[in-house]
């Protein structure tokens, strides 16, 4: 597993360096906007770790470095890691093509956990982006008539309403009922509308927020 | 000036004899309604001034029921403020103006309507003159003055009739490029006001153009009645040679002011931007010295003890997260912050995280408050139980409000809680059902999980919306 870490806090760098599985080898670092899309242009990673708030660029972030990886969306995954809570932050680099978010806080196992899991062309969703999930596409779920992204299925909404409430996949999987494959086959889905999905309540949402 | 007096306003009583002309006038100016009408009839017979005068305020002055209904309408109207503060009483205030006091009629006519039809009939210049005239002689203080000041020029106006109707002579051809001069003055002077306003307010192009087009306007104006005065009777050639001649002076002044001006005004403007940085830059410092700098210091000094380091860590992280992402567009005291604020209290108190996520948001009600306080019993309970990390979601939809607290730890049975230990019988389950809620408790040797549920009341439907 290779992987690129960007952030322009030195120190956590390296402390997320040491936390990492042994399975996981930094292949590379970058601290700024141009470094890191420089850096991921020649590594090629599987998965880059990409802090959402970085200096640099046209002061975009994180969306700008996913952005300016664009043609190795396919390959290299990307997933966001922020000390922010703010949604307009965190849906935007997941907008961009971000397969993920987590805080900064979580420990080096989870953080191994969600590395392999977006590798293997998962999604990653913490609590706080459920939440921000569930906030968007509201809590109803879909009627037959609606446009298929412009809202969550029942199921779908079981599934990020399970996640808000702190339950992890295997969890979700064991009290729905279905194998954790189902379950990350949702959330997938999910991410998907949540990277498509032009509809007018999420626009509102995002534009409130200032994303758009 | 600072006491203008505050009068009802003008308007057409529904107690009339003919059209309520004079029991209007009699409730605006505080005098008894008989003493009016005397002396309405009085002027009557005075070459039928008061037939004509009563006829006017007839047509201009509005019914109780057409102001009120024009006020609504449009109250941005500039006599809009003063009509529609509320009567105080009918007490006779002091006269507005004392040195018109002996002519009550100027300042009681009724605003914009009457000033046109007042003005243009007698003297091109006045009503010009008069909008900005506020400004100009720093009155703005005064409710009234624009009134007060057309009253003023049409009485200057009558005199001057008069005067040459008894065979006086009047210098017309001073009196009139004179009254040109400080017509064009007010006018430009009047752009001061308006474009302080304007920056306060809106500043839209169309003002700009306004503002500009009085500029021109006041400009043309005084020089124009500079060069008749100048000129005296001059030929139109003339004329146009010295306006030529003065438009290009003005010109070149312009031309070697406008760089100095410019710079000034860039200065100024750099100024204050560098001002409001240093304020922002001041109190930020000082919100950061108050809490993070005083957090480390006690980490540095805790740094054996990893409990209160942490607890110390999650507290400052959860204060500059507040201050940092807060949105101040949104109210405070609604049931998210009131969730979040006792999950910060049980993390201060047992140094357990408790993570909160919300979606959704309604206003705190007194059931509410039971799902707060049964929700901190949940929270405690899963800090002081399950030992690891908390999550506790709130989901408000418009079927109610659902609360769940989560935790990792071993578990419990709750008939295995002895029968004295009240917390999670009486706390949480007996508290929601009083408040027509529900609680229900899932654990494992995985877990436990507290789900309220307080659905929206149904004789107050508009409860659950977020």
């Amino acid at each position: 597993m290779r992987v690129v870490i960007v952030d322009d806090h030195a120190i956590f760098r390296s402390g997320l360096k040491a936390d990492l599985d042994p399975g996981v080898v930094v292949v590379g670092e970058a601290g700024t906007v141009e470094q890191a899309v420089e850096v991921i242009a020649a590594a090629r990673p599987d998965v880059v770790l990409l802090d959402v708030h970085l200096p640099g660029g046209r002061g975009g972030g994180g969306r700008e470095v996913i952005t300016g990886s664009a043609a190795l969306l396919g390959a290299t995954r990307f997933l966001a890691l922020s000390v922010s809570d703010a949604a307009e932050d965190v849906v935007a680099v997941i907008r961009a093509g971000a397969r993920g978010y987590v805080t900064k806080t979580i420990s080096g196992a989870e953080i191994t956990d969600a590395v392999f899991r977006v590798a293997g062309g998962d999604a990653v969703f913490s609590p706080r982006l459920a939440g921000f999930v569930l906030d968007a596409f509201g809590t109803a779920p879909a009627d037959i008539a609606d446009d298929e992204l412009d809202k969550l299925s029942a199921r779908e909404l079981e599934v990020m309403r399970l996640i808000a409430r702190g339950y992890s996949y295997k969890e979700v999987a064991k009290e729905l009922f279905i194998s954790i494959k189902t379950v990350e086959t949702h959330v997938s889905a999910v991410l998907r509308k949540l990277q498509l999905s032009s509809r007018h309540e999420l626009t509102k949402w995002a534009a409130e927020r200032r994303l758009l | 000036m600072t006491t203008v007096p505050v009068r009802p306003p003008l308007v057409r009583s529904s107690d009339r004899v003919i059209a309520g002309v004079c029991s209007g006038l009699a409730v605006h100016l505080g005098w008894p309604v008989r003493m009016v009408r005397t002396g309405m009839v009085v002027a009557a017979f005075a070459g039928g001034a008061g037939l004509a005068f009563y006829g006017w305020l007839w047509i201009m002055v509005p019914t109780a029921d057409e102001n009120a209904k024009r006020n609504a309408r449009r109250p941005a109207s500039p006599i809009a403020p003063a009509v529609s503060l509320p009567p105080v009483g009918l007490q006779p205030g002091p006269a507005p103006a004392p040195s018109f006091g002996t002519v009550p009629f100027p300042h009681a006519a009724p605003p914009p309507a009457g000033e046109y039809d007042a003005g243009t009939a007698f003297q091109p210049p006045a009503p010009a003159a008069a909008p900005g005239s506020g400004t100009w002689f720093r009155i703005r203080s005064m409710r009234y003055g624009k009134e007060i000041l057309l009253g003023a020029g049409l009485l200057l106006v009558a005199a001057i009739l008069i005067a040459r109707l008894l065979g006086v002579e009047v210098p017309l051809g001073t009196l009139i490029p004179a009254a040109a001069i400080l017509g064009g003055a007010a006018i430009a002077w009047m752009q001061l006001d308006e474009t302080r306003r304007a920056g306060l307010v809106d500043k839209t192009k169309a003002d700009q153009a306004g503002g500009w087009a009085r500029l021109a306007a006041g400009l043309a104006l005084v020089v124009a009645g500079v060069l008749v005065m100048v000129s005296g009777s001059g030929s139109w050639q003339q004329t146009w040679l010295a306006l030529l001649a003065s438009v290009a002076v003005l010109g070149g002044v312009a031309l070697v002011l406008l760089p100095w001006g410019l710079k000034f005004w860039r200065d100024l403007e750099t100024e204050r931007a560098g001002r409001v940085r240093e304020t922002e830059r001041a109190e930020i410092a000082a919100h950061l010295h108050d809490s993070v700098l005083q957090t480390l210091a006690l980490i540095q000094r805790r740094a054996g003890n990893e409990h209160d380091v942490v607890r110390l860590a999650r507290a400052q992280e959860r204060e500059l997260r507040g201050w940092l992402f807060k949105d101040p567009a949104r109210d405070a005291g609604q049931l998210s912050d009131r969730i979040k604020a006792a999950a910060a209290e049980v993390e201060d108190g047992l140094g357990n995280a408790v993570d909160v996520v919300t979606v959704g948001d309604t206003e705190m009600t007194e059931r509410h408050e039971a799902l707060v306080q049964a929700s901190r019993e949940a929270m405690l309970n899963a800090a002081r139980h399950g030992g690891g990390p908390v999550s506790v979601y709130l989901e408000v939809s418009d079927g109610g409000a659902e609360v769940f607290v989560k935790d990792r730890g071993p578990g419990f049975e709750l008939h295995n809680v002895p029968h004295d230990r009240l917390g999670v019988r009486e706390s949480i389950i007996g508290r929601m059902k009083r408040h027509g809620g529900n609680a229900a408790i899932n654990s494992s040797p995985d877990g436990t999980e507290v789900r309220l549920r307080l659905p929206a009341d149904v004789a107050d439907n508009g409860e659950g919306k977020s």
